[in-house]
């Protein structure tokens, strides 16, 4: 199979492009292509097509330009927000991340003492009344720190989990 | 400025990278204003339109991917080497983005099966398939490769250069020239013998 274009078929799509063929079309280019199948098979391809796609142009069914501009400038601003709101989101897994640890360090440091302070669980079925103060961890209350300590980490886990409820709860 | 705040500001626009200005002026401007591109669809929607059904075979489909191509021609960064070219080369871009989407349709898995098929849905293809060059036309196609449907289409019907249509469809100019020149020898010979091109693919 030869790759090798006729040397007239430049000419020949020139005259299809302008509209040209075969009005415009010298006898001796026209005997030419009736006899050169690469000739002839551009000729009828480039009219089979030229046709079939005027006659698509006419049955193109076009939605209004002005409802896929805003579409576009939508899905724009969409992007446009989702790109701010990864930064947003990392501050998100940071906080979560800080209150885990803070979680995390607070029962460690609770181990290490000791887990006396959970006997309370034992004695709440006999206890008649509940007493609040029961429920202090008294290995914190033995301690110097108690209350010093447990209120403000209290506080910090209570204001990070806040916001970070805030945060998902705005992004969503 | 207070040497302190302004140390407080760079550390903010280093915590939060040029995300918050660079995504602010993309979305401030668009490749074109609203005038310039109903101009521009005014001109360029019936060949896109044309080109999507002869290739995709689907007016249904022709019509979403069209839109899809559109917003997506909008929402895309202009890329600035074609930006000097004008509304020609626009014209390219929008056409290779059709083509691809055309070509992420065929890669997708076909989940709807012929009873899924609204009736009022097959009988606009008979109805449509009503025209000279369409009776013609589209039995040859339906035998071509969706690549060679493609070729033929932006060789023939757009009368696209090898180069620009090695632009549109991603493949290198030399692969193009062979592909064409076989896809033509084989629409021809479908074209030229109407017991070929009725036959149906098994």
């Amino acid at each position: 199979m030869t790759l090798r274009p006729c040397p007239c078929e430049k000419e020949v799509s020139e005259l299809l492009a302008r509209g040209q063929w075969p009005g415009n079309c010298v006898p001796e280019l026209r005997a030419h292509v009736s006899g050169c199948r690469s000739c002839r098979d551009l000729v009828l391809l480039t009219e089979t097509f030229r046709r079939a796609r005027a006659e698509a142009l006419g049955a193109a069914r076009l939605a209004s330009p002005g409802a896929l501009w805003w579409k576009a400038q939508l899905r724009r601003r969409n992007a446009a927000v989702e790109r701010v709101g990864k930064p947003i989101l990392s501050a998100q897994i940071f906080a979560l991340a800080i209150n885990l640890c803070l979680v995390v360090g607070l029962l460690a440091w609770q181990a290490r003492r000791g887990l006396g302070w959970l006997t309370w669980l034992e004695q709440l079925p006999q206890a008649t009344t509940l007493h609040l103060g029961k429920l202090w961890p008294s290995a914190l209350l033995n301690s110097g720190l108690s209350l010093t300590v447990l209120i403000p980490a209290a506080a910090t886990l209570a204001l990070l989990s806040g916001v970070v409820v805030y945060l998902a709860s705005e992004k969503q | 400025m207070d040497p302190r705040r302004k140390r407080t500001r760079m550390l903010w626009e280093f915590v939060l990278p040029s995300v918050l200005a660079d995504g602010a002026s993309r979305a401030a401007e668009p490749p074109m204003d609203s005038d310039a591109f109903a101009g521009f669809y005014e001109r360029s929607a019936r060949p896109l339109w044309a080109y999507l059904v002869r290739v995709g075979g689907d007016p249904a489909l022709a019509d979403d991917l069209m839109q899809e191509s559109y917003v997506r021609f909008l929402c895309a960064a202009w890329p600035e080497s074609h930006q000097d070219e004008g509304e020609v080369a626009a014209r390219r871009y929008l056409f290779r983005i059709a083509t691809n989407l055309l070509r992420d349709h065929w890669r997708r898995p076909r989940a709807a099966s012929i009873e899924d098929i609204p009736e009022e849905f097959l009988a606009a293809h008979v109805s449509s398939a009503q025209s000279d060059s369409q009776a013609i036309l589209s039995p040859a196609m339906a035998q071509m490769s969706p690549r060679e449907r493609q070729l033929l289409w932006l060789a023939h019907a757009e009368g696209y250069s090898h180069r620009e249509i090695a632009e549109v469809t991603g493949l290198a100019s030399a692969s193009i020239r062979l592909l064409l020149f076989r896809a033509r020898r084989k629409i021809a010979r479908l074209l030229r013998e109407p017991d070929l091109r009725t036959r149906s693919e098994p």
